[in-house]
């Protein structure tokens, strides 16, 4: 039982390399098929010229000598025999008579004369012969339902004639393939045929293969075009089409780069210029509704640039399959980020903890991705953190990844909202913290960008929430991996 | 404290200038690449704040022309500009820290006084903080004018602290930077300097953020919590 999956995955996986489209196989097959096909064709010719053809039925010569032969011998019976036997050899000579199953392709011949046969070699045509004989070829079905040709010659001058008998066309096929002419001679060169026909086909093919590794080889951030340039007719159109598209990816990257680029710069220098002229402003101000006034005209300001910095984010992560990656320390990241984000986790009165193990390699990323990821993490947890409260973040290697968990002591999120979370705006209903609902939305994004996986649940011990990401190392043969399902 | 302002946004320059002048510093505030390379011939600035996408060219020549001159002008470069490749390639022209647009006030204010300080260090003078003095020249520290003997190691740690009083310095940084040896060094031996350096000076100066790093906080009541 235990050998039945391995043994089925085997058996599946030669079935599927033998049922898998191959133009290799579909050539082969093609050129293997013409072969069959022509070699059928040149044996059926053969066998139509040999037998449909009169051939020695239609030699009236032959006919000529037996009966003259059996004339002018009929009263000395032994040497007629002996003559006629000698010249049915030399009729039979062609055949390969000395083969004893050749016989029954060679013509047969007997001679009758006054009404008895003097000579018969082979088959006896006498059950075939019906009416007359008026010395044209006539065909016959003999009992064993097989086809016949005979054709019979009377003399001028006695009662001598002479009839000789040949398998018909089709029988004359049927005979050679009962015999192993036909089939044998192909049955034993396709082999010898095949492995050159492979050999060349492969060579051929080589350039194609060269493609496929070059585009394998390939980081996929690499757009530059193929080194590899082939000048076969088949292939250059194929390569320049590939370098042509990489080329027009390779531009829309660098518009996408230069859009995000600018709308950042855009947008937040007038939300920078607000904010500073409102705080110079308040610096001045003492009376303290104009100053609460000016609080919350500061605090549209931050959730507006927030709002903008997460969209920027967004983009920047639905692009980053143009950005170029690199492999990252994960554990420094994060100690680098929460330093940062530490100055707003002090003013909320929230402490920050951070336990890193040392992991089995880098990671490979974008980095701007990652820290957005990050950050968005620490900063939703700091945001609903109660005060007093600590933000608990581990690393941890597992399962040739980095498992990345950030638990909170604030509300925590319900199990039927743990989902819709994600969803891009969609915030828990009856919160009071403000906030933009794209922050695990872009969390998401670049979880999934780089194949890992992201799981809510309650922190340990609760109340809280708890995220648990999952994200694969760099492998250090780095082959490419199928994303695992979530 | 005399500090040039590069920004070509109107309203944003003018609101920094504004902002600067109110807390006392004297503000130059210009808005070409060209006018501020011309004014940098002037030796009494003592720190440059600076956008990096001025309309006549990048921010990051007048950093160029610094390096160039070797003079060693603090800049704070003020940018829109966010992707960490940007912080870092700022930072590595020679730029001494870098903030994001929009930010707070508070923020630039103590980013001003963080530079300012280490501006009089860098001159032979003492960098102070809560009653904590240090003179990086002449590897001195007191706290409260009372000397302390610090180890060599203790003394870079409590220089690089206080240079970025206010923000956390990643355990990291301070293993590159503060112990011989960087980090080959005992995971815990970063532990055991700074609680050794917290013997000397006293506590409530040095705060721990467990796993990330230690700060020295602006405010004393940050501290004590």
């Amino acid at each position: 039982m235990r050998l039945a999956g391995p043994l089925l995955d085997a058996l599946r996986g030669a079935w599927r390399a033998v049922a898998g489209p191959s133009l290799m196989r579909r050539l082969l097959a093609a050129q293997m098929l013409t072969l069959g096909l022509l070699w059928t064709l040149a044996l059926a010719l053969l066998a139509y010229s040999t037998g449909r053809g009169e051939g020695v039925l239609g030699l009236n010569s032959v006919y000529e000598t037996a009966i003259s032969a059996a004339e002018s011998l009929a009263d000395r019976p032994r040497e007629q025999g002996e003559l006629l036997q000698r010249l049915d050899a030399a009729l039979r000579e062609g055949y390969g008579d000395d083969d004893a199953d050749a016989a029954a392709l060679a013509p047969s011949m007997m001679v009758q004369q006054g009404g008895q046969v003097v000579y018969l070699t082979g088959l006896d045509p006498r059950p075939l012969l019906q009416g007359p004989p008026d010395g044209r070829i006539v065909q016959h079905e003999d009992a064993a339902g097989r086809s016949w040709r005979l054709r019979t010659l009377h003399s001028a001058r006695s009662d001598t004639s002479v009839t000789l008998i040949m398998p018909d066309t089709w029988e004359l096929i049927i005979t050679l393939t009962e015999h192993g002419l036909y089939p044998t001679p192909l049955v034993i060169s396709l082999p010898f045929l095949i492995l050159p026909a492979w050999l060349s086909l492969r060579l051929a093919l080589r350039p194609f293969r060269r493609i496929g590794d070059e585009l394998a080889a390939r980081g996929p951030q690499d757009l530059s075009p193929l080194g590899y340039q082939p000048q076969h007719a088949e292939l250059k159109p194929l390569v320049e089409g590939l370098n042509s598209l990489m080329g027009r990816m390779r531009e829309s990257a660098e518009r996408e780069r230069c859009l995000i680029a600018d709308a950042a710069h855009e947008l937040r220098t007038p939300l920078a210029a607000l904010r500073v002229n409102v705080e110079a402003l308040r610096q001045q101000v003492q009376d303290p509704g104009q100053r609460a006034l000016m609080d919350s005209l500061l605090r549209s300001n931050e959730r507006a640039a927030r709002l903008v910095g997460q969209l920027l984010q967004l983009m920047r992560s639905d692009a980053a399959g143009a950005q170029p990656q690199e492999a990252m320390a994960l554990d420094e990241l994060l100690q680098d980020r929460l330093a940062a984000l530490e100055g707003l986790a002090a003013a909320r009165g929230v402490e920050l903890e951070l336990e890193t193990q040392p992991l089995l390699g880098p990671l490979r990323a974008e980095p701007g991705s990652l820290v957005s990821m990050v950050d968005n993490l620490i900063d939703n947890a700091i945001k609903y953190s109660p005060q007093g409260g600590t933000v608990r973040v581990s690393l941890q290697p597992r399962e040739d990844g980095a498992l990345l968990t950030v638990q909170d002591q604030g509300p925590g999120i319900p199990a039927a909202l743990r989902e819709r979370v994600f969803d891009r705006f969609f915030r828990a209903p009856d919160q009071s913290q403000s906030g933009s609902g794209l922050g695990l939305a872009i969390v998401r994004s670049v979880v999934e960008r780089l194949h890992g996986r992201i799981r809510l649940d309650e922190s340990q011990p609760g109340p809280g929430l708890r995220v648990r990401i999952w994200l694969p190392l760099e492998s250090p043969a780095a082959l490419p991996t199928l994303p695992p399902s979530c | 404290m005399k500090v040039l302002l590069l920004e070509d946004d109107l309203d944003l320059g003018n609101g920094v200038r504004i902002a600067l002048s109110d807390q006392g510093f004297e503000v130059v505030w210009l808005r070409r690449l060209d006018d501020g390379l011309a004014a940098l011939a002037d030796p009494g600035y003592d720190m440059v704040l600076l956008d990096l996408g001025l309309p006549d060219g990048d921010g990051l020549e007048l950093l160029a022309a610094l390096r160039r001159e070797k003079r060693k002008l603090p800049v704070l470069i003020l940018s829109a500009r966010d992707a960490l490749t940007d912080r870092l390639r700022g930072l590595d022209d020679g730029a001494d820290d870098y903030l994001v647009k929009p930010f707070a006030l508070a923020e630039l204010l103590s980013r001003v006084r963080a530079l300012a300080r280490r501006s009089y260090g860098l001159e032979g003078g003492t960098v102070s903080l809560r009653g904590l003095s240090l003179d990086e020249s002449m590897r001195w520290a007191a706290v409260e004018g009372r000397p302390v003997e610090l180890s060599r190691c203790e003394f870079d740690l409590l220089a690089l602290l206080l240079k970025r009083a206010g923000r956390v310095v990643t355990r990291r940084a301070l293993e590159e930077s503060a112990l011989p040896g960087g980090l080959s060094n005992e995971s815990n031996a970063l532990d055991v300097h700074i609680s050794n350096l917290r013997r000397k000076i006293g506590p409530g100066f040095v705060r721990t953020v467990r796993g990330v790093g230690y700060v020295i906080d602006l405010q004393p009541e940050a501290a004590a919590r």
